[in-house]
């Protein structure tokens, strides 16, 4: 799923523009944060630019030349953070770590730092962003937080070869049990991140409820199957 | 959501959390939600060499800020022994396997 930083070459708008988004299927803008200058991996800062954050991606455009922007969708975003130690950066920023989607075996060298080719874009693990006010720094990251919980990752086709182990008497479990398994759809919940309590860790456990189909069991085995399936 | 719940009862604890990419990060665990997102806090790297600007970050932060980490590139979550009945883990999981 996870795609990597990408150019972005086209706007809507006049002038500086916007970032053209996906309307017709639910992308909305989130925030705007003008005076916001892009470090990519090791290279130098690029400025001036405005940030805009949707809840599919972040998107950074150039104040100045209409033809350069980037942009990551929030499934390729690994972390984020606020980096406030000059040892590692000058200023305060937000920290992200982009999951690559290149090739391992094409090797990464910086030899242009100004060749955004996509072949190089797709390579980049570090971005920073970094505020002209550093007040904003709190809100980007929440802001980011809130995003990132709205895009987790979509739940992939089950395998029809799962390849489960079973000791003896779960499988003799398994055979004894009429019931199919229903698959519970995943409830919608949005459980937000926040502090939570600290309960007793053994009651917790014994009263653990799962309504994932992903821990369901795979489909019946035949019964002419024999026990060495696995 | 076993290991929803399960992580949420290990909220103020001392974890490491090892990347996909390697990367592994200790720090207290703040909070996680039904995706296993992790947020930590007094976060510090452990692998210092892949990510040098990273551990020099995380190595000064102390306390204040947190780090948000995509629970899809979570490879592991180390625990604290003494947060952990493995014997209960066992029981819950294999039951939950079964579907009982």
């Amino acid at each position: 799923m996870a795609t990597g930083l990408r150019n972005v070459a086209e706007r809507a708008g006049d002038g500086a523009g916007q970032p053209i988004l996906d309307v017709d299927n639910g992308e909305e803008l989130m925030h705007v944060q003008s005076g916001v200058a892009i470090v990519l991996g090791n290279r130098p800062p690029k400025s001036p630019g405005t940030l805009y954050i949707s809840n599919r991606q972040v998107v950074w455009l150039s104040d100045t030349d209409r033809a350069k922007g980037y942009a990551v969708d929030f499934y390729s975003v690994s972390l984020h953070a606020v980096s406030r130690d000059p040892e590692s950066y000058p200023s305060p920023c937000i920290y992200a770590q982009i999951e690559a989607s290149g090739n391992e075996e094409d090797e990464l060298e910086d030899s242009d730092s100004e060749n955004d080719d996509a072949l190089t874009l797709s390579k980049v693990t570090e971005i920073r962003l970094v505020p002209s006010d550093p007040n904003q720094l709190d809100t980007l990251f929440h802001i980011f937080c809130e995003c990132a919980e709205l895009n987790p990752d979509p739940l992939e086709e089950e395998d029809s070869d799962n390849d489960w182990v079973f000791s003896g008497d779960v499988m003799a479990a398994n055979a004894e049990d009429d019931d199919n398994p229903e698959w519970d759809v995943l409830q919608n919940r949005t459980h937000s991140i926040g502090a939570n309590g600290n309960h007793d860790l053994v009651h917790s456990v014994v009263r653990l409820q799962i309504n994932d189909q992903r821990f369901e069991d795979a489909e019946e085995m035949e019964r002419n199957e024999t026990n060495g399936r696995h | 959501m076993l290991f929803f719940s399960y992580f949420k009862d290990l909220v103020g604890r001392e974890v490491t959390v090892e990347l996909k990419n390697d990367l592994a990060i200790r720090g207290t665990l703040h909070s996680v939600d039904q995706y296993l997102n992790i947020k930590l806090e007094n976060t510090r790297v452990v692998d210092q060499d892949k990510y040098p600007h990273m551990s020099n970050f995380l190595v000064c932060q102390l306390s204040v800020r947190n780090c948000f980490i995509r629970g899809s590139v979570v490879r592991y979550v180390q625990l604290p022994p003494e947060g952990v009945d493995v014997e209960l883990l066992h029981d819950a999981t294999r039951r939950e396997a079964r579907g009982g």
